[in-house]
């Protein structure tokens, strides 16, 4: 009753932008639905034409395939651990990072920033052999150690992050200072909870990126109790003959932590992306 | 938030200590025992030993089985099988390579490894090869793992490439007589298939009589093989591509007449095998490429009720001289690691799975390269004296060449530019063969088996 009380009280152009806006997100809403039911057909029907949007039936041999026989619960919990775990440890090393080239003074600091900005223009595939060397002359291959430390240093994070604690006054950490906080208590007790949304939405991306990180994946992991979900899956097809339909339920696992994620951390993301863009 | 998040990170920390030593197999230490690991990797060929019906059947199961049987005789090697995806084979290996962390076996189909071959970086296992071995294989299986007259690859088993034809169809349209025994591979020339896919087409105009496809790399042996249909070699004496001769353009400008008088899938540039493979199980094409493992993988989704059930043929790629005819070889190589003890280990456990006599009954899941397990098995494998009957005709699709991965990529652009009438065969074929002698000239400057470096 709300809701068509507030429908009616609406301009015409609010109603017509809320139509499309709803459109849009159902619309958005889509490839998730896809991926969801397309898990519960066979190979052929996925591939039917014209398609079935909802199965006829729930087929549900991807999943069987998928858990029975292969360790697919340890490939997801490696999946979530490494990703949860790299991008936690990855976000605190970006903020402090971040805090200190944003708030601190200290001698060469445009240089090293400017250092930290060009390297996010070389991709990984660049440096992944040396990197591969050097996990080697650790001796850390197959280790959870080799998935997660390569990864922790994100320049991203530093640079979006910077962008948070700048728009954050400086009289804030002066008067926190006459007060007798010592840095690193103006760091993790005053600056971190007011740079949330931007760490929140960093997670985000951060946990997604390393989520998908497949080809380093691929390489460190050489034991099956080492793979990640998307490896593990993708060592299950027959390159000649394809099961699309064990790949997408596959993708449907992969794809629910990311929601519950997302979820969870959507409040700060969506403040966050737009909060840094904003300077006092 | 800030309680949780210093939680959850010290917590991370505290499970990446713990979990610092943990995870992998558990390593032997080479120096201390005396013992050698051999590092075996595999593209997914067949679940299970023997049968993907076992217990626990898996993609290493058989190289698993295999290492047990291996190390009852030889308990100081130790031997460690990795299943990689198929797709990310270049770049495991090309990481592999240039940080000296290499396998010391690979099974996969030997075309797929020809370019390590020509890197310089398999060595040639002509001195694990013995005469009975020599002549219970088919020289065509020969000619295809041997590059110069040395055998790179240990053939196992092989994978051979043919059409499939839905025979409810045929025989809805009044095609009885090109319709062949249910064990058997139907055999037409390029007028009959011309008369097949018309009639198809005019008795069920909303099915597509033939599965054409271009979008990518992605089966495009079958591609390659019919611009053979009239008789084109592809390949000279000398190794290089002739494939623009009349009879290679008169076979690819045919192809071009199926497809404009609607005889083809519409739009096989934007085409996948996977797209068209798809559309031949929901009955959407009535003849389409297979080879032996999917064929009989779409029979086995028939019986599981994942396919609906239709009556299944097999025929050859239409010709107008002999039965075309390919195979896939699924073969061993030996890396040339540098370690003797290693690869002396890694070639005695190739010889030891490829000659065992029961282990070699697992190449049933492809088809047996020996002659002494096809007798053996013929009662388990229908299609297997058929096979054999096209055996005389299997052609060397990549010639070993060195480059043929660049090849394959030269090649379907052409195509989709052929199809998209943006060129004409012969323009299609002519900068495609251009382009393909300059590539293999170059690989064949690389090659450390063509310069003989």
């Amino acid at each position: 009753m709300k809701l068509i009380k507030k429908i009616k009280s609406m301009e015409p152009y609010d109603l017509i932008t809320n139509i499309i806006v709803f459109l849009l997100a159902l619309l958005s809403l889509f490839p998730i639905i896809w991926l969801i039911t397309n898990s519960f057909k066979t190979s052929a029907d996925i591939y039917k034409m014209p398609p079935d949007i909802l199965p006829k039936s729930l087929y549900l041999g991807n999943f069987k395939e998928l858990f029975n026989n292969q360790p697919a619960l340890r490939w997801g919990f490696n999946s979530f651990f490494v990703s949860f775990i790299t991008t936690a440890l990855s976000v605190v090393l970006s903020s402090a990072a971040a805090y200190a080239f944003a708030k601190l003074n200290f001698k060469g600091k445009k240089v090293l920033f400017a250092l930290f900005i060009a390297s996010l223009m070389v991709p990984k595939e660049t440096f992944i052999v040396p990197l591969f060397k050097i996990v080697v002359a650790f001796d850390w291959v197959d280790t959870y150690q080799s998935l997660i430390i390569p990864n922790l240093a994100m320049c991203f994070g530093v640079f979006m992050l910077k962008s948070f604690f700048e728009s954050i006054p400086d009289s804030l950490r002066e008067s926190a200072k006459l007060d007798g906080a010592s840095e690193w208590t103006i760091f993790w007790k005053l600056m971190l909870p007011i740079a949330k949304p931007g760490i929140g939405a960093l997670f985000i991306l951060n946990f997604v990126t390393f989520w998908n990180d497949y080809l380093w994946q691929l390489l460190m992991a050489r034991s099956k109790d080492m793979n990640t979900l998307t490896v593990g899956v993708a060592g299950l097809m027959q390159e000649i003959n394809p099961n699309i339909g064990l790949r997408v339920a596959g993708a449907a696992v992969a794809a629910l932590p990311m929601v519950v994620i997302f979820i969870v951390f959507q409040k700060y993301f969506t403040k966050g992306i737009a909060a840094g863009a904003v300077k006092e | 938030m800030k309680k949780w998040f210093s939680s959850a990170v010290v917590a991370g920390m505290a499970l990446l200590v713990f979990a610092g030593c943990g995870g992998g197999d558990e390593k032997t230490n080479e120096a201390g025992g005396g013992a050698v690991d051999v590092e075996v990797w595999l593209t997914p060929q067949w679940k299970g030993v023997m049968d993907a019906a076992e217990d626990g059947a898996d993609y290493d199961s058989f190289f698993k089985e295999a290492a047990k049987r291996y190390k009852e005789e030889n308990p100081d090697v130790n031997i460690n099988v990795q299943v990689i995806p198929g797709e990310q084979r270049s770049d495991k290996l090309s990481v592999a390579i240039q940080t000296k962390t290499l396998p010391d076996i690979f099974f996969d189909s030997s075309f797929a490894l020809s370019e390590y071959a020509h890197m310089g970086v398999l060595t040639p296992l002509d001195d694990i090869i013995d005469d009975e071995t020599k002549s219970d294989i088919p020289a065509s299986i020969w000619e295809n793992v041997q590059i110069n007259d040395q055998t790179y690859f240990y053939p196992f088993g092989h994978n051979p490439g043919t059409l499939a034809y839905n025979a409810d169809m045929f025989k809805a349209a009044g095609l009885e007589e090109y319709i062949a025994g249910e064990h058997e591979i139907a055999t037409w020339n390029v007028a009959d298939f011309e008369k097949i896919l018309t009639a198809l087409k005019e008795h069920n105009d909303k099915v597509s009589p033939f599965g054409l496809y271009a979008k990518n790399n992605q089966g495009d042996t079958w591609n390659l093989t019919y611009m053979r249909m009239f008789g084109n070699k592809f390949f000279d004496e000398e190794g290089n591509i002739i494939v623009n001769e009349d009879n290679g353009v008169q076979a690819l400008s045919y192809i071009n007449d199926l497809r404009k008088k609607g005889l083809t899938t519409s739009g096989p540039e934007s085409l996948t095998s996977n797209d068209v493979n798809a559309m031949f199980q929901n009955q959407q094409t009535a003849v389409n490429f297979t080879n032996a493992v999917l064929f009989s993988g779409i029979q086995k989704d028939m019986e599981d009720g994942k396919v609906n059930k239709f009556d299944m043929r097999l025929a050859n790629i239409p010709s107008e001289t002999d039965p075309l005819s390919f195979t896939y070889v699924t073969s061993s190589v030996v890396f040339n690691t540098g370690d003797d003890a290693k690869m002396q280990a890694a070639k005695d456990f190739v010889k030891f799975y490829s000659t065992d006599p029961e282990l070699v009954k697992a190449s049933k899941n492809t088809l047996p390269v020996r002659e002494s397990v096809s007798k053996e098995l013929a009662g388990e494998l229908p299609y297997l004296e058929a096979y054999n009957k096209n055996a005389p005709y299997i052609i060397n699709f990549s010639n070993n060449t060195p480059g043929y991965a660049e090849l394959r990529n030269a090649f379907f652009p052409e195509l989709q530019a052929v199809f998209t009438d943006a060129k004409t065969p012969k323009e299609g074929l002519d900068n495609f063969t251009e382009q393909g002698n300059r590539i293999i000239e170059n690989n064949k400057k690389k090659s450390v088996i063509e310069s003989g470096k």
